[in-house]
């Protein structure tokens, strides 16, 4: 192997691992863990949609789930033939289209409203998205047309037909296995994205918003983008979450998860989507696993947890063992000649 | 006529309730920049000490003068453990205070229960304005923020000690240079800013239901207020707190207090946007 082949390979060996244990899982699981992990795939999705707008944006968005809630409930909306004028073309193709761009659509606007001219700072804008996020909540349970508190019920599973009567991707391994080859295409666009040059700037952004913008780089632009970007991705993980959870409500759109997404990511690490990814899904399981032996200490020991690892680990537990490899393994091949 | 001074009463009510929530935040924001998302548990550490001291046979007013004693003590302690840690790093205060709020939170319920509690209104006696009963101990509340305004400006801006904190919040590396001791200041001010916080949450208790969420519910419109009216001014915050305790009380009257939520949490929004430097901030640069 060339030398340029076995750093790649060592750079890469974190999410190959991770994706070799993943496909096997179903192997050792049995069929409603399957679909619980399944559930816990599009978690994953959405940590990772956290982990590209905070971790490498650096905007920490305190309602992260409004665009993952919008996404759910454009899907079952559309999936429910809830729209008028369409007749039967509610398809899950649409649905997707429609959980996609509407949360995209939504963040795009908000951003633009935000970050140009005097623009808003880090805390303020923590503290304004929170804000988004009661809203937004409030407007979902107050909302007839969408199910109000109760939410909506009965929506459809994946359906590859057209006009929705075509296949339909139900059960637990096709729905596992399609969950997570859209978390893999997510997981290496977004690599490709950090990656390039324009991933560069995004983190130079990040770091140091006002000499960026003295190099000529329109800081705002490269806010908004990220941010729209973001939004699309929470709103794909909830058009998943919905078709395979078959229940919208409010909940999913509002403060208390956006702040569970933000203990995912901060956990894991919010500087890997890998790492954010692996967040969500070890916290859910921990939580499945734990929540009958310890009850209400989960969520003390939660808490708790949160607080050490910003103080000790402010990568994030996983971060911190990615970041350990990646410098290992960039040492190695100096320390063999 | 009669409508607007219950309104009026109405709103003052809530103006002031928030501005007692808002004070001790902003004092925190202000002087160590520091982003308190565990205030609200703070507030419920006060309400749910007046339980304990009630449940132990006292009288809610030996609660509510331990409660800022109680809730200082634990922003001591917090600020020693963990917030001191983290000055340097402006984003994770908030990180790591919101997960103290969820430790908080979760330690009340496992203590307390999730149930909702009350505390026994410690005057029960009411007054006729414009003919129609008003509880005394809503004035009483109203009474005790003033108190708590007047007493922060007075120790900001008439004392030794107020004059070292403006020092540090205008140049904090200048004021270290001249031997202010500022790991004690940011030691005391947390704690001063926690103790505000449970008097707060002791004083509002007979009149909530005391439960574990009910911190959350007063520390967004705190937020909204402060930066509405300008973090880097404490009369800011009053301002913040007149205009979104007086919209949302008037939108509540005209439509409902869902539509007023929204409303007012949408208005702030802009306000913010519009002026970053809040009210105050737009209106002491002409």
């Amino acid at each position: 192997m060339t030398a340029w082949s076995q750093a790649s390979l060592r750079h890469a060996a974190p999410a190959l691992a991770v994706g070799t244990v993943l496909l096997l899982a179903p192997l050792q699981l049995g069929g409603y863990q399957t679909g619980q992990l399944a559930q816990y795939l599009t978690y994953g999705i959405f940590a990772m949609s956290l982990a590209l707008v905070w971790g490498q944006g650096g905007l920490l968005c305190f309602g992260q789930a409004v665009f993952f809630g919008i996404g759910a409930y454009a899907m079952s909306v559309t999936t429910l033939d809830m729209l008028p004028g369409i007749g039967t073309l509610g398809s899950t193709w649409l649905g997707l289209v429609a959980a996609i761009a509407l949360p995209a659509l939504f963040a795009n606007l908000l951003g633009r409203f935000l970050f140009y001219g005097r623009g808003l700072q880090g805390a303020y804008f923590g503290i304004v998205t929170l804000s988004i996020a009661v809203i937004a909540e409030r407007i979902a349970v107050n909302w007839k047309w969408i199910g109000g508190l109760n939410g909506l019920m009965n929506v459809p599973p994946l359906n590859l037909g057209l006009t929705g009567d075509g296949y339909e991707i139900w059960g637990n391994l096709p729905v596992y296995y399609v969950t997570l080859a859209v978390a893999a295409l997510v997981y290496a666009g977004l690599q490709a994205l950090i990656g390039s040059r324009y991933g560069t700037v995004i983190r130079a952004v990040r770091d140091a918003e006002e000499r960026t913008g003295y190099f000529g780089y329109d800081t705002a632009g490269v806010k908004l983008t990220v941010f729209t970007l973001g939004a699309a991705l929470a709103g794909l993980a909830g058009a998943l979450f919905v078709t395979q959870f078959y229940f919208a409500s409010p909940p999913l759109i509002g403060f208390t998860l956006s702040t569970e997404v933000l203990i995912w990511v901060a956990l894991g690490g919010r500087g890997y989507p890998l790492a954010a990814f692996l967040g969500a899904i070890l916290v859910k399981y921990a939580e499945a696993k734990l929540f009958e032996f310890v009850g209400a200490y989960w969520l003390l020991a939660l808490g708790a947890l949160c607080v050490l690892s910003v103080i000790w680990f402010p990568r994030g537990l996983i971060g911190e063992a990615i970041y350990r490899f990646e410098g290992w393994s960039r040492a190695t091949p100096e320390q063999a000649q | 006529m009669d409508q607007l001074l219950i309104l009026a009463l109405d709103a003052s009510n809530f103006i002031l309730a928030i501005i007692l929530v808002a004070m001790g935040l902003v004092i925190i924001f202000g002087l160590m920049n520091v982003i308190n998302m565990a205030h609200g548990e703070f507030f419920l550490l006060g309400a749910y000490t007046v339980v304990m001291v009630e449940s132990a046979g006292g009288h809610f007013w030996l609660g509510l003068l331990l409660a800022p004693l109680f809730v200082g003590l634990v922003g001591v302690v917090l600020e020693e453990l963990v917030i001191r840690h983290v000055y340097h790093r402006f984003l994770d205060t908030i990180l790591a205070t919101w997960g103290l709020s969820i430790f908080i939170k979760q330690a009340v319920v496992l203590i307390f229960g999730p149930a909702s509690l009350t505390v026994t209104t410690p005057i029960t006696a009411t007054v006729e304005i414009v003919g129609a009963p008003y509880p005394v101990y809503r004035l009483f509340i109203m009474g005790v923020s003033l108190a708590v305004i007047a007493l922060t400006f007075w120790l900001f801006f008439r004392t030794r000690f107020g004059l070292t904190a403006r020092g540090v919040i205008a140049n904090r590396n200048m004021a270290s240079c001249l031997g202010i001791n500022t790991r004690r200041l940011d030691r005391m001010t947390f704690a001063f800013g926690a103790a505000l916080a449970g008097l707060a949450g002791a004083v509002m208790a007979p009149i909530m239901s005391v439960d574990p969420q009910m911190g959350l519910g007063f520390l967004v419109p705190a937020f909204l207020a402060i930066l509405v009216g300008g973090a880097g001014h404490l009369a800011g915050t009053l301002m913040g707190a007149a205009v979104i305790g007086g919209a949302d009380t008037v939108a509540a009257n005209l439509w409902s207090s869902v539509v007023a939520q929204i409303v007012v949490f949408s208005m702030a929004i802009v306000a913010i946007r519009l002026f970053p430097r809040g009210i105050a901030g737009a209106w002491l640069k002409q």
